[in-house]
């Protein structure tokens, strides 16, 4: 690994990083905090109304008859759509850096004109990226933590658990950036690349929530990565969801591959 | 040292360098001369390794340039004709990033260049002229002291006195057997520079070879001013003298071939002023393309 695109790629990426880790730390807490504590309320209103609970259980991705609990609530904390925004656009930001990004502002020249291989520009960022999602992720956790501090022990989730939360988060992070590497590696713009991501994201993340009321959509909601991220059980049952966690994992390691061989293999010209 | 045999590269349907061929030797000051969208960045780029070939071969210290890039950039520094750098750098950022990216400290000798260029290695890019970009790029293509530096158009946005500091620069390296690919539109500039120059034009190679021959080859600028009109009327041009202007007692042309034909068939003829120079390289330049365009070599 060469210590000076390591030092390049912290350099350029940890503004990001600390933005998104402090909003998700600072969603993160206020989630643990409000929704378990309203949740009764919660349970007795909203969830009374077919539509909301439908959405609810699209959104944990299981079903709730009797199951309408602490963990529900604190499980809610890891598959909002905020937290969802937020560590996905950390993963679009940072993948789509090399090379589309450095293409498009047309300093990739210079990087390349140093005596390193493409593959080492790559592990190099892929490290860094690695290392700053875990990071973000961290964040979000001791914000978790931080929120459910104020509640009565009852309500605060297990660390344990939360901590299998946290690595399947993890491993929908990588497959996340997996495909925007891969996204990345076959275009010239950053803009483009990034917007490519969200389309497809904002399509699988539809696919998801829609699945549940359009029968036809239940058949292929095995392409949506948040198929495998179902914090609910994780909390509920404590086991670790290896078969997820591999599929999240097998998905985003054989994008970033491919993403790796194109980057690789192409022409790169910033005129 | 850098060898490119009938190197070919294509955007699609459109070329961009078609069968050049060339080769330059240790310790060379060259010039690699083409107007814009000739095909100069192409081949660049395919020595540095950001484009495959079409066809053909690159190499540069007798490694391909494609699949030994990494070895061979150990001992080039480059300059970008379009130069970006991250805009939250400043010079010590970026010296310290590429000496360690090299596995080298380039502290010293980048404060040394930055003296000799008059940069400030201290102000952040983002609020550095464009003349100093280009000599933060200078100074971080030369602090390693590279056996080849490959400079595409490196004095653009740079100051008359900037460029002659860079040109004696350049010759210094060169005189202490590093190798120079000097890229660049203007004719002056190269024939100023460099001892040897390849043309390049719509992606063909049109000539390589040094100066003097090139001269040799393009003829010398003549002008003949005849006593009397009347006298210049009545006589036919030589072969040898391809007349550019014709207007009263003054005649305008190119001398191809040794000048004693010419002072031959002056001799005994009512001239009044005889001037024979040596073409500039812009007008040989021009004139040789055209010859080129022609087909007729």
């Amino acid at each position: 690994m060469n210590s000076g695109l390591l030092m390049r790629a912290l350099r350029e990426s940890w503004p990001a990083t600390l933005i998104i880790g402090l909003v998700l730390m600072g969603v993160e807490s206020l989630l643990a905090f409000v929704l378990p504590k309203f949740g009764a309320q919660l349970a007795q209103q909203w969830l009374q109304i077919d539509f909301a609970r439908s959405i609810m259980q699209a959104m944990l991705g299981t079903e709730m008859a009797g199951r309408i609990g602490p963990q529900i609530f604190q499980a809610v904390a890891w598959v909002h759509p905020a937290v969802l925004a937020l560590v996905w656009a950390h993963a679009t930001i940072f993948c789509t850096r090399v090379p589309a990004g450095e293409v498009d502002r047309g300093t990739v020249d210079v990087w390349l004109s140093l005596p390193v291989s493409r593959w080492e520009v790559f592990l190099s960022e892929t490290t860094v990226w690695l290392s700053s999602g875990a990071v973000v992720l961290l964040a979000g956790w001791a914000g978790n933590l931080l929120g459910s501090l104020a509640l009565p022990e009852a309500q605060r989730p297990e660390a344990g658990r939360l901590f299998i939360v946290l690595c399947n988060l993890f491993c929908l992070y990588i497959a996340v950036g997996g495909f925007a590497w891969l996204v990345s590696s076959l275009s010239e713009r950053r803009g483009r690349a990034m917007t490519s991501v969200f389309l497809v994201l904002l399509a699988l993340f539809l696919l998801y929530y829609l699945a549940p009321f359009w029968p036809p959509l239940e058949r292929v909601v095995f392409l949506s990565p948040l198929h495998y991220h179902r914090p609910v059980n994780l909390l509920a049952g404590g086991a670790w969801p290896w078969r997820d966690m591999a599929i999240l994992l097998g998905a985003g390691g054989a994008m970033w591959l491919a993403a790796g061989l194109v980057f690789a293999k192409r022409d790169l010209c910033t005129v | 040292m850098v060898q490119l045999e009938n190197l070919t590269r294509h955007y699609g349907a459109r070329r961009g360098i078609e069968r050049i061929s060339l080769s330059v030797a240790e310790g060379v000051l060259f010039g690699f001369l083409g107007p814009n969208g000739a095909g100069k960045t192409t081949t660049i780029r395919v020595l540095l390794g950001f484009l495959r070939p079409g066809g053909g071969a690159a190499r540069i210290f007798g490694l391909d340039c494609w699949r030994e890039s990494k070895a061979i950039k150990r001992d080039v520094g480059y300059l970008p004709g379009d130069l970006h750098l991250p805009s939250w750098m400043n010079g010590v950022a970026a010296v310290s990033i590429f000496g360690a990216v090299r596995g080298c400290d380039l502290t010293q000798a980048s404060r040394q260049l930055g003296e000799r260029f008059g940069l400030d290695l201290r102000v952040k890019v983002r609020d550095m002229s464009r003349g100093m970009r280009q000599k933060l790029g200078l100074i971080l293509a030369l602090a390693h002291s590279p056996r080849l530096l490959v400079l595409d158009e490196p004095t653009i946005s740079l100051d008359p006195l900037m460029q002659q500091s860079l040109h004696e620069h350049l010759r210094h390296l060169a005189a202490a057997g590093h190798t120079v690919f000097f890229s660049s539109h203007s004719l002056g500039e190269v024939e100023q520079l460099c001892e040897r120059v390849a043309i390049v034009r719509d992606g063909e190679l049109v000539a390589d070879e040094s100066f003097a021959a090139l001269r040799q080859r393009a003829g010398f600028e003549v002008t003949i001013r005849w006593a009397e009109p009347s006298h210049a009327l009545g006589l036919v041009p030589p072969e040898f003298l391809k007349l550019t202007r014709r207007e009263g007692a003054v005649w305008q042309g190119t001398l191809e071939g040794p000048a004693h034909r010419l002072v031959d068939y002056l001799a005994g003829k009512a001239v009044l002023e005889l001037t024979i120079g040596r073409p500039d390289l812009e007008s040989l330049f021009r004139r040789f393309y055209q010859r080129e365009k022609g087909g007729a070599r």
